[in-house]
């Protein structure tokens, strides 16, 4: 029995099946809500059966929820404000199915209808006041957002396109028969001029041959140098030019015997020779 | 402090991490239901949107709150689909269900389990429910599709959910 005393109107759970899943016509929903109303048992099978479809609901494929779901949200959470919140909560209750079922009876003598209407009378232009402005500002916010997608796009579009049309360029510079076709290798890069000296510090007999060397100026000459191993100044052992291609040599200058050299150098001087060595110097060698 | 305590107290990051655990499933449900990404994702906004605005409509002993967000979702869509205002209130939707889809592993387990399931039904029986379930038809619109009695109808979808029902109780 219930809790008026009476035997609850039974449910068959087939239409308790259906119920939960609306798939009754309105008529049939509301003569099941009724018969749950004052029906614990078959409330407790409906539960069962919406613990059901909670698993049937989990075989769609999964995906995930689109980019940038949760900060829309989060807009129209801001937009809310706790005020509406509140409201929400008042309205969602008076929405619900039982109510509206219950709207459609005869009107129940415990509800004092002139209050009610008069609350409501009140709030009624605010509430939808506040709902289109909540709905002008998710609306901006989305136009807002999917300007910004399109931007984003847009920008994509275009540096594919580019990207595309340089690749076909170059295609075309590949294909074409009437392209020149020539293999570039590195150009011929002068010799670099070098000196070969044979030295007898004992005897003071030296030989020398270079190959390379530039021209020298008019009014100048090569010239080579002895440095001791002494650390004493330079001492010249002849002055050269170079022939047209760039050959010379020294054989045998006139040289006191008996120095040591560390190294040998070559500078320019003026014609005729220097006693002492003109930076730079163009080759050296130890 | 649990995460439905916070959101009563509009704590954001309790909404956030409860929108990252349970959106796919909700969305997917939706996505499932209408077929179009638009407005699969307006369900899903509007869902959750509920729930930060009265989060008391969720109370725990009626069930896991991700087995009761996919149910408001399909719901929901279902109104979508056949264009007419929410046929119920979300206070209204009660659960009793031992399903945790909080965490991705059991939810995977679970998914696949649920999919053997209902791919295992009798190829009648598993049309009638998805007719009813995912496309919103009523018993009397699948009769008339597959020209089977209403009471056949009905039988079969009863069927289909005892066998949902039995493999997870085993």
């Amino acid at each position: 029995m219930n809790e008026s005393g009476s035997n609850p109107v039974p449910v068959s759970p087939e239409d308790l099946a259906l119920y939960a899943m609306q798939a009754l016509p309105a008529e049939e929903m509301a003569a099941v809500a009724a018969a749950l109303r004052d029906n614990p048992q078959a409330q407790q099978e409906l539960a069962r059966i919406q613990g059901d479809l909670a698993l049937l609901a989990l075989s769609a494929d999964q995906q995930s929820a689109p980019a940038g779901s949760f900060e829309r949200l989060q807009a129209r959470m801001r937009a809310d404000g706790p005020a509406a919140a509140k409201e929400f909560a008042t309205s969602a209750a008076a929405s619900s199915p039982m109510e509206m079922i219950e709207a459609t009876e005869a009107p129940r003598c415990e509800i004092a209808p002139l209050p009610r209407r008069s609350k409501w009378a009140t709030i009624t232009p605010w509430a939808i006041a506040a709902c289109l402005a909540i709905a002008c500002s998710i609306l901006g916010y989305r136009v807002a957002s999917l300007n910004d997608a399109l931007d984003g796009e847009s920008a994509l579009v275009s540096n594919l396109a580019a990207k595309a049309s340089h690749a076909q360029q170059v295609l075309e510079v590949l294909n074409s028969p009437d392209a020149q076709r020539v293999t570039l290798s590195a150009t011929k890069i002068p010799p670099a001029p070098t000196a070969h000296t044979v030295y007898l510090a004992d005897r003071g007999a030296l030989v020398m041959e270079a190959n390379n060397l530039k021209p020298v100026p008019t009014g100048k000459t090569y010239e080579l140098w002895v440095i001791p191993a002494s650390g004493a100044a330079p001492v010249p052992a002849g002055t050269f030019t170079p022939n047209s291609e760039g050959y010379a040599s020294v054989v045998l200058p006139k040289l006191p015997s008996g120095v040591p050299a560390k190294a040998f150098g070559i500078t320019i001087e003026n014609a005729g020779g220097s006693n002492t060595p003109t930076a730079p110097i163009i080759l050296s060698g130890e | 402090m649990a995460l439905l305590t916070r959101l009563g107290q509009h704590d954001e990051k309790a909404m956030e991490d409860i929108f990252r655990r349970y959106s796919g499933p909700v969305y997917s449900v939706a996505l499932r239901v209408l077929h179009d990404t638009g407005q699969a994702e307006d369900v899903l906004q509007e869902v959750f949107l509920q729930l930060w605005r009265n989060p008391d409509a969720f109370v725990q002993n009626r069930g896991s709150l991700g087995a009761w967000l996919v149910v408001v979702a399909r719901n929901r869509s279902i109104d979508l689909l056949r264009r007419r205002k929410p046929s119920d209130s979300v206070e209204d939707v009660v659960l009793a269900s031992p399903v945790n889809v909080a965490s991705e592993a059991e939810r995977n387990i679970m998914m696949e389990k649920v999919r053997r399931v209902i791919a295992d039904l009798p190829a009648e029986q598993r049309k009638n429910l998805e007719l009813a379930y995912f496309e919103g038809l009523s018993h009397s619109e699948i009769a008339l599709r597959t020209g089977d009695p209403l009471g056949t109808v009905k039988t079969r979808i009863r069927q289909a959910l005892i066998a949902l029902r039995k493999a997870f109780e085993a």
